[in-house]
């Protein structure tokens, strides 16, 4: 089966600024596909380029193995897409914004599909108020069903949980992960928070600086043995001497007289506290790491990425 | 002697011109009478107004003339426009009143009928009019051109045309060649569209301020001595 | 196309914001109408008082076919802002909003939405100034009355008899409208170079104020490029109103807003149709 996306060296600068350097990958279809980097990584202007939105200076883009450029309009038709905020006509209600988008999908979609759509992403109810009356993450659902009404193979959403408290975080991610079990889409989501991402993508692609840096399954490339535990300490003499002799000491990321990093399985922390506090070291304080950041801050090595 | 045939033919001259002057006197007397009988009259016009930078189309109306010197047309809730002068642009306006000096000019030819002139000079000396020469048509005692001089407002001439009215002596076409003076209007206040670009002036030429503009009155039909009231005449705002 | 047209319509006039330039075309019509009433005669004696010094004219001079050419005169200067108030905002009031990028993500062609947004654009002209006319021409006929026209010009004085004069108006009022799709295609243009609406409004209208600025400088260096400025012929509506009526001028101009128009349109799609939606 052709793969659902695939990017052939895909190159775009802004001015002197290399947005996108030699960038190939392939999206295969059902997946849940995390699409990572820090901010200014190129993310987002990838995704535009996948929705033709932004054109490459050079390479190309194919979906389900058609150039984008030869069949924009056909392909588009197959694709629903939330790119950075879900804007839409605030003057207008909920149900005349998804109305308008059914409309232009070059589908003939009815009113019973409209109230499928509303009921998938929990808007049911709220469809004849005015979308500037609506939360941010009442905006990003109706984003969503926009994206959905016309039955898209595949989904690109950028950073859709960009704006919502931890409540809204989490039912997005519900809703995501039920478009992909539940309706069979094919979903690209970028966001910088990770560990939401490591929750619902079976693949992922991360890129740097325009470059990618890493793309394949979350299972193999995620090893639960290269999590970070981060240990923070009341500082002593003989920590060092303490450490040394310790079986932990191969798993020494980082060292400082007040916080040692461990890279290790998380599943080991109890252990490691036992022992530290045997060694009469007053232990203030001990967090993990998830692996998918520490895997993407030892990847990216740059600035931390904020959660 | 040569002397002598100077004075008797001053004296030969001088008679004959007083005698023909008192031919033309009473010529010109009754004509004015003939053209006062008429005190009042109503009548359908076509008016042809072609002055230079004018542009109006043919406006038909009716046309209310009172002794001696009130005229107004009315246009069926159209508006009326007449050129503004001092004088009344009636034959009876154009036409010296009171005590009068009249000089026979001899005859004229115009389109093929022999025309007796006279020059009219008004001895009242406030008079608007100071000459009014005049082309009679003796055998139908009619006055076929007038040419005004006034102390205000230059030359109007009017060309007579006569036909069933000839009787009152009121024609049934009459075109009235006179002065207008240019005018001219802020271009801000007009913003105009310049479809054609204005022609240069000639080097050396000067454009004169006055120009001659001529209106064409045709009489379709006329009621007269019908009494009208004052009224009538007055400004409808 | 249609759906698509319908949809943009519907966006246009669903939004309170279309409704102000109705709004101010009613106030100032109202206004000027007003001031006609009450101070029309002194007005009108001011205008014509070179006409007034060599002729009496008599009857209703200042009927409602003047009143409405007064505030022709003096609106349809203004128009060009109502119509960029949509015009410009069609593009870049998207991108503003955001809204550009959820709709180029749809099926639709970059070209087909610049022609939807332009003939939207137009649709509105066309209503401004069919409203223009109503409040303006009938408006006025209805307060003033119906009489036989005086056109003022600056070196020509016309006169239109009243059965002569409603087919002139209907003719400058279509003449207005090509002049008002000139300048919404010049809206459009700037909208899709902007990512905010005020821009291309303010530059719509800077442009037009400028541009009329030199058609009417009497400057001999401004004389040769004169005939090409749109400015020059937006004011070619009046030609309806002199006797005889200059067609081949008038005609000349509508050519001249036309190629104006088409070379707004093309560029416009043909930048639109590649520039990046970074909004």
């Amino acid at each position: 089966m052709e793969p659902i996306i695939e990017t052939r060296d895909l190159n775009k600068s802004f001015g002197s600024f290399r947005a996108v350097s030699n960038l190939s990958f392939t999206i295969g279809h059902g997946d849940v596909y995390g699409f990572l980097g820090q901010n200014g990584a190129g993310k987002s202007t990838t995704m535009r380029m996948l929705l033709g939105l932004i054109y490459p200076d050079s390479g190309s883009v194919f979906i389900n193995g058609t150039e984008f450029n030869n069949s924009r309009r056909h392909l588009l038709s197959q694709i629903g897409a939330i790119i950075e905020r879900p804007d839409m006509y605030g003057y207008l209600s909920g149900w005349d914004n998804l109305k308008i988008f059914a409309a232009l999908s070059d589908k003939n979609i009815k009113a019973p599909r409209l109230h499928e759509v509303l009921e998938i992403v929990g808007l049911k109810g709220r469809e004849k108020d005015k979308v500037k009356a609506y939360s941010q993450g009442m905006k990003q659902r109706l984003g969503i069903a926009i994206a959905l009404v016309h039955k898209p193979q595949l989904l690109i959403l950028d950073e859709p949980t960009n704006g919502l408290d931890p409540q809204g975080i989490a039912e997005m991610r519900e809703l995501i992960l039920s478009l992909s079990r539940e309706h069979g889409k094919t979903i690209l989501i970028s966001s910088h928070l990770l560990h939401e991402i490591e929750q619902i993508a079976t693949s992922m692609i991360i890129i740097h600086k325009g470059k990618k840096v890493v793309e394949g399954k979350v299972n193999s490339l995620l090893n639960p043995d290269d999590s970070l535990v981060e240990v923070v300490l009341k500082p002593t003499d003989d920590i060092t001497t303490k450490l040394a002799s310790s079986a932990y000491y191969d798993n020494i990321a980082a060292f400082q007289p007040d916080m040692v990093t461990f890279k290790m399985n998380p599943a080991h922390t109890p252990a490691l506290n036992r022992w530290l506090v045997a060694e009469g070291l007053d232990v203030i304080e001990i967090r993990s790491k998830h692996s998918l950041e520490a895997y993407f801050l030892s990847l990216t090595n740059d600035s931390v990425i904020k959660n | 002697m040569r002397k002598l045939l100077g004075i008797l033919a001053v004296c030969l001259f001088v008679s004959i011109g007083t005698i023909k002057a008192s031919d033309a006197d009473k010529l010109y007397y009754s004509l004015r009478t003939k053209v006062l009988s008429v005190k009042d009259y109503t009548a359908d016009v076509r008016m042809k107004i072609d002055i230079n930078r004018m542009r109006i189309p043919q406006l038909k109306g009716t046309l209310f003339f009172k002794s001696p010197d009130k005229m107004r047309l009315e246009r069926h809730g159209g508006l009326s426009i007449l050129p503004k002068k001092n004088i009344n642009l009636t034959l009876s306006n154009l036409m010296p009143d009171g005590k009068v000096t009249v000089i026979d000019m001899g005859t004229s030819t115009i389109d093929g009928k022999k025309l007796r002139v006279l020059k009219v000079i008004p001895e009242d000396e406030l008079s608007q009019i100071i000459l009014a020469k005049i082309w009679i048509d003796e055998a139908n005692m009619l006055i076929l051109k007038t040419e005004t001089t006034s102390r205000n407002d230059g030359t109007i001439a009017m060309d007579l045309s006569f036909g069933k009215y000839a009787s009152y002596a009121l024609p049934d076409r009459v075109i009235i060649t006179m002065d207008v003076k240019d005018y001219k209007l802020p271009k801000g206040i007009t913003l105009d569209y310049n479809d054609v670009p204005t022609p240069p002036t000639p080097p050396g030429e000067k454009k004169s301020k006055t120009q001659k503009g001529t209106i064409q009155i045709s009489y379709l039909s006329y009621d007269i001595n019908k009494g009208i009231s004052d009224d009538k005449f007055k400004d409808k705002e | 196309m249609i759906q698509l047209l319908r949809i943009e319509l519907y966006k246009i006039f669903r939004r309170p914001r279309t409704y102000i330039s109705f709004g101010i075309i009613t106030a100032i019509v109202l206004v000027i109408q007003l001031a006609m009433l009450s101070d029309g005669k002194s007005f009108l004696s001011f205008i014509m008082s070179g006409v007034n010094e060599q002729f009496d004219i008599q009857g209703n001079v200042l009927n409602g076919y003047l009143v409405t050419y007064i505030i022709l005169q003096s609106l349809l200067i203004h128009i060009p802002l109502l119509v960029a108030l949509v015009a410009g905002d069609a593009l870049a009031g998207e991108a503003n909003a955001g809204t550009l990028r959820l709709l180029l993500t749809k099926p639709i062609s970059r070209a087909k939405l610049v022609l939807v947004k332009f003939t939207s654009s137009v649709i509105y002209t066309v209503l401004l100034i069919v409203w223009l006319a109503v409040v303006g021409l009938f408006g006025s006929l209805a307060l003033f009355g119906q009489g036989d026209m005086i056109n003022l010009k600056s070196d020509a004085f016309v006169m239109l008899l009243q059965h002569d004069v409603m087919w002139r108006y209907m003719a400058a009022f279509l003449f207005a409208t090509l002049a008002m799709t000139t300048i919404a295609s010049l809206s459009l243009l700037l909208s899709a170079f902007a990512d905010n609406s005020i821009g291309p409004i303010i530059s719509t209208m800077g442009i037009v104020v400028v541009i009329t600025i030199l058609s009417n400088l009497e400057l001999p260096l401004f004389d040769k490029i004169k005939p090409y400025l749109f400015t020059t012929h937006m004011i070619g509506w009046k030609g309806f109103f002199d006797d005889p009526i200059p067609y081949g001028a008038i005609g000349f101009s509508a050519l001249v807003m036309f190629l104006y128009t088409v070379g707004f349109l093309a560029t416009t799609i043909f930048y639109f149709n590649k520039k990046d939606i970074k909004s």
